[in-house]
C-alpha cells in the first residue's frame, strides 16, 4: 500500500467508523503524553511530533490535522511500515489521550524565522 | 626457503627456536644414527658411540642473515600499482612482507595504516577508495583475520567498491611450527570469502606473485569493481629471493570502462526523448568526478527529472531537476524510465508492504518504458542474494554508466527539435517549482522540536552544516536513513558525498569514514561523518587509528542510544503479535549505563565534547571541533539526539 492508497482507504475507514465518532472519550493530553512515550510512538515520530523514518518515512504528528476518529482508524489498519495497534495493546482511550496530545505539541514554526534553515 | 634435503625433521626455518634446534639437532645425531642403524643384537652394555659427525663433518649451512626476502619484491611490484596505503592488524602470517614494507619500501607507497581490527582496516579502503577513485591495499591473517574481515568485505563487494586484499597463509605443513600456526593455516583460505570478492588467487612463486598482483588490481578496478583477494605464503614472503634477474613485474594497463552498445544508446535515447514524463533514477553511477557532471547534461538536455538513490554522489542536491525525495509520485506518472547502476532497480520502482501477508505492487502505470544502463548484468553470483529482486525491462543495456552517458547525452541532443525544447523548458520549470516546494515543505519540518532535547537530528545537522559549509566539506558518512543533508544541505561536488555501506553490515559507518577523510586530508578537505551509536559500539578503535595517523575527521555522534532500526522493527513486531508494545527496547537499547562516547574518544587520543543535550550548545562546540579538524586531527561530538 503506497501514501495514496492508504490515503483512500483511510477515508473511507473513516466513513466506516463515523458512529464511533459519536462516542469517543475526550482525551487528555497529560495521559496521552505518558502514552505516546511509553507505547513508543516516538519511536518512529520523535518525541517533539517532528517525523522520522523506518523505511517508508513516518510523517510529522504535531499539530497533526487529523481528527482523533481519523487517528484511531489508522491505527487501527496500520499503514506502510506502521503496524496495526489492536485495542489490547493500545485502547480507544488511549488514542484519544495521545490524539490531545499531539494536538498540544507546539508544532510547525515559520522556518524563515530560523537562519540555520536559510543557508 | 627451499628446504634441503639434508635437513633433519623438525629443523625448519619456521621452528621459532631454529638456532637452538640445529644445535641440539648436532648433538643429538651420534643417537640418531645409533637409532637408523641398530645393533644387530642387543649388546649387554651399552658403548656409547664416539661422536663422529660432530667432529669430522663441516658445520651444518644455517644462514642467519639474508640479503633480500621475498617481500621486497612484493614491495616493489604493489609501488608499481601506485598503492599509497596498507590497512592492516600486525599478523605473523605475513611478518615477511609487513617487515619488507617498513625497512625495504620505507613504509612508502604503501604507508602502513595501523588498526585494531581487521574489519576497521577493509571498511577503511572501502570509504577511500570511493573518494579517491583507486584501491587501498589491506592484509590480514589467513584465517582468523580474515574472519574479522569478511563483514566489511562483504560491505564493499555490495558496494562494488575494489578492495586489495592480501591474507598471510603457511602452506606447507612441513613448515608450520606446532600449534597457532596450523589454526592459522588454511589450504583455501579464500574459501570463506570467495562468495564476495571478485578474484582471488595463491601464487605459488614469486613470478606468480608478479603476474597475479597486477592482475588482481585490473580486476578490481574494472567495473563491476569488487574486492580481490591474494593469499600470500610466509615461506614465499620471508625466504631469500633466489634469482631477482629472473623476475619480472608486468605493466598494469587499466582496462577501459565498457561504453554500452551505439545501437542500443540510440533507441533509449530515442524514448526518452519522446516521453512526457522521463525520469533518471541511478545509485551507484558517479564513480568519478566527472559522472556529476555528465548525468546534469543528460538530465538538462532532456529538462526531465532526476531522483538519486544515494549510493554515491550522483546529482546537486539543490539542481532544480533533482527530484529525490518525489520518487514514488514520479515513477507513478514516468512513460519512460532509465535506472542507471541501480543495484536495486525493483525497490525503486515497486511499493513493498511489511505485513502479515507481505506484499508489493508497481508504483509505474502499465505500459511504462524501463530501461536499465549499468555494468551489473554484466556479472554477479549466486549465493548472497545482494542482486535484488528480478524486475522486467524493456531495454537492457549493458555498459559502465558513467562512460556511456557522453555518447547518450549527444544522442538525445541529435533528436532534440526546436518544438521539443519548448516543450522540455516546460517541463523543467514545473519541475524546478516542485524541487522548490519540496525544500520548504523540508524546512518546514525541520522547525518541530527545533529547541527541543533530547536534540531533533535535522537540528544537529543544520548546526553542523553552518560551522562548514563555507569551507572545503565532504560529508563522509551517515547513520541510518538519514535525509536532512541531501534535504537541506547544499550538495555540489562528486565528493559532498560518500555513498552507503553497500550491505548494511554495521560497523561500516566509523572505519569508511575515517579511510574517506584520509583521502580527503590529501585534497586539502574537511571530512564530517554523522556517526550513529550502534555502528561507532561496533568499532570504537577506529578513533586511535584516526588520532594515530592525524586523520581530520569531525563524528558527530547521533546518539539515540539505539539499535534504533531494529527497536522500531520490533516495536512493529510486539504491537502486531498484540502482547504489549512497552517492551521493545530490551535488547534494542544501549543505555543502564548511557555510554560517554567523548570520554572514550579522549582516551583513544581523539579530541571531544560531549554529551550535548542543549541544541543552544551545539554551534559553539562544532566551531570549535572544526579548528582542530583545520591542526589535522580528529574530532568527536556526542550529540544526545531524539530518534531520527
Amino acid at each position: 500500500m503506497n501514501f495514496i492508497n492508504g490515503a483512500l482507504a483511510i477515508a473511507l475507514l473513516v466513513l466506516c467508523n463515523a458512529a464511533w465518532s459519536q462516542s469517543a472519550p475526550a482525551g487528555d493530553a497529560a495521559d496521552g503524553k505518558r502514552a505516546y512515550l511509553a507505547d513508543g510512538c516516538f519511536i518512529c515520530h520523535g518525541r517533539a511530533g517532528q517525523g522520522g523514518a523506518m523505511n517508508y518515512p513516518a510523517p510529522p504528528l504535531a499539530q497533526m490535522g487529523y481528527s482523533a476518529e481519523v487517528l484511531k482508524t489508522i491505527l487501527r489498519a496500520g499503514l506502510n511500515d506502521m503496524p496495526a495497534y489492536a485495542e489490547a495493546v493500545l485502547s480507544d482511550k488511549d488514542v484519544a489521550d495521545i490524539h490531545a496530545y499531539l494536538r498540544v505539541l507546539p508544532g510547525r514554526r515559520d522556518a524563515k524565522d530560523i537562519p540555520l534553515l536559510n543557508q | 626457503m627451499s628446504k634441503d634435503s639434508h635437513d633433519l625433521p623438525g629443523a625448519g626455518r619456521r621452528n621459532f627456536l631454529k638456532g637452538v634446534t640445529l644445535t641440539g639437532a648436532a648433538a643429538l645425531t651420534p643417537a640418531m644414527m645409533a637409532q637408523a642403524q641398530p645393533p644387530e643384537k642387543p649388546a649387554a652394555r651399552p658403548v656409547p658411540l664416539p661422536n663422529i659427525a660432530a667432529e669430522t663433518l663441516p658445520p651444518r649451512a644455517d644462514p642467519v642473515i639474508q640479503t633480500s626476502s621475498g617481500g621486497d619484491f612484493m614491495v616493489d611490484v604493489l609501488k608499481t600499482l601506485d598503492i599509497d596505503y596498507l590497512a592492516m592488524n600486525c599478523a605473523s602470517s605475513f611478518r615477511g612482507l609487513h617487515e619488507a614494507v617498513v625497512n625495504y619500501g620505507m613504509n612508502v607507497k604503501p604507508e602502513i595504516l595501523t588498526c585494531p581490527h581487521e574489519e576497521i582496516a577493509v571498511s577503511m579502503a572501502q570509504g577511500y577508495a570511493k573518494i579517491e577513485g583507486k584501491p587501498m591495499a589491506v592484509i590480514c591473517h589467513g584465517t582468523v583475520g580474515l574472519q574479522h574481515a569478511s563483514m566489511a568485505l562483504y560491505n564493499a563487494w555490495c558496494d562494488r567498491v575494489p578492495v586489495y586484499l592480501m591474507i598471510g597463509n603457511i602452506l606447507d605443513g612441513d613448515k608450520r611450527a606446532p600449534g597457532v600456526e596450523w589454526t592459522h593455516s588454511a589450504i583455501d583460505p579464500a574459501a570463506l570469502v570467495r562468495d564476495f570478492v571478485k578474484w582471488d588467487d595463491q601464487p605459488a612463486s614469486l613470478q606468480h606473485f608478479a603476474e597475479s598482483a597486477v592482475r588482481a588490481y585490473k580486476v578490481a578496478t574494472t567495473p563491476p569493481m569488487a574486492p580481490v583477494l591474494l593469499s600470500l605464503d610466509a615461506e614465499l614472503q620471508e625466504n631469500p629471493i633466489p634469482d631477482r634477474d629472473r623476475l619480472r613485474i608486468p605493466k598494469y594497463t587499466k582496462v577501459v570502462p565498457p561504453v554500452a552498445d551505439s545501437g542500443a544508446i540510440a533507441e533509449a535515447a530515442k524514448l526518452l526523448v519522446a516521453a512526457q514524463n522521463p525520469v533518471l533514477i541511478c545509485d551507484r553511477m558517479a564513480r568519478t568526478p566527472a559522472g556529476m557532471a555528465r548525468l546534469v547534461e543528460l538530465a538538462e538536455a532532456l529538462q526531465c527529472a532526476v531522483v538519486d538513490q544515494g549510493g554515491r554522489m550522483n546529482f546537486p542536491s539543490r539542481h532544480p531537476l533533482n527530484q529525490t525525495f518525489r520518487r514514488l509520485a514520479l515513477v507513478g506518472e514516468a512513460d519512460v524510465i532509465l535506472a542507471i547502476e541501480m543495484n536495486d532497480l525493483f525497490g525503486a520502482v515497486n511499493a513493498f508492504s511489511d505485513r502479515i501477508e507481505r506484499s508489493t505492487r508497481p508504483l509505474y502505470k502499465p505500459g511504462t518504458k524501463i530501461v536499465t544502463l549499468g555494468s551489473r548484468d554484466l556479472y554477479l553470483k549466486a549465493n548472497y542474494q545482494d542482486f535484488g529482486r528480478f524486475n522486467e525491462v524493456d531495454l537492457a543495456i549493458a555498459g559502465d554508466g558513467e562512460a556511456s552517458l557522453p555518447a547518450l547525452t549527444e544522442a538525445v541532443k541529435r533528436l532534440v527539435s526546436a518544438d521539443h525544447k519548448s516543450a522540455f523548458e516546460a517541463r523543467g520549470k514545473r519541475l524546478g517549482q516542485a524541487h522548490l516546494a519540496t525544500r520548504e515543505k523540508s524546512k518546514s519540518d525541520a522547525t518541530i522540536g527545533w529547541d527541543a532535547s533530547p536534540i531533533s537530528v535535522a537540528r544537529m545537522c543544520m548546526e553542523l552544516y553552518a560551522q562548514i559549509k563555507d569551507e572545503d566539506w565532504s560529508l563522509v558518512g551517515s547513520s541510518i536513513n538519514l535525509s536532512w543533508p541531501k534535504r537541506l544541505w547544499n550538495m555540489d561536488r562528486s565528493y559532498r558525498w560518500n555513498g552507503y555501506s553497500g550491505g548494511a553490515g554495521i560497523g561500516y559507518n566509523a572505519p569508511a569514514s575515517a579511510g574517506a577523510a584520509l583521502a580527503n586530508k590529501g585534497h586539502g578537505r574537511i571530512s564530517v561523518a554523522i556517526q550513529g551509536d550502534g555502528d561507532l559500539m561496533f568499532v570504537p578503535s577506529t578513533l586511535w587509528t584516526a588520532a594515530h595517523h592525524r586523520i581530520p575527521i569531525l563524528y558527530m555522534v547521533q546518539n539515540n542510544r539505539a539499535y534504533h532500526q531494529e527497536y522500531m522493527y520490533l516495536h512493529a513486531m510486539a504491537a502486531r503479535h498484540g502482547r504489549g508494545i512497552s517492551n521493545a527496547h530490551i535488547g534494542t537499547t544501549l543505555t543502564n549505563p548511557n555510554v560517554d562516547y567523548a570520554a572514550m574518544a579522549k582516551s583513544f587520543g581523539v579530541y571531544a565534547e560531549g554529551p550535548i543535550t542543549d541544541p543552544k550548545d551545539l554551534g559553539p562546540a562544532i566551531k570549535r571541533a572544526v579548528a582542530v579538524l583545520k591542526r589535522g586531527e580528529p574530532a568527536l561530538i556526542d550529540v544526545i539526539t531524539d530518534p531520527r
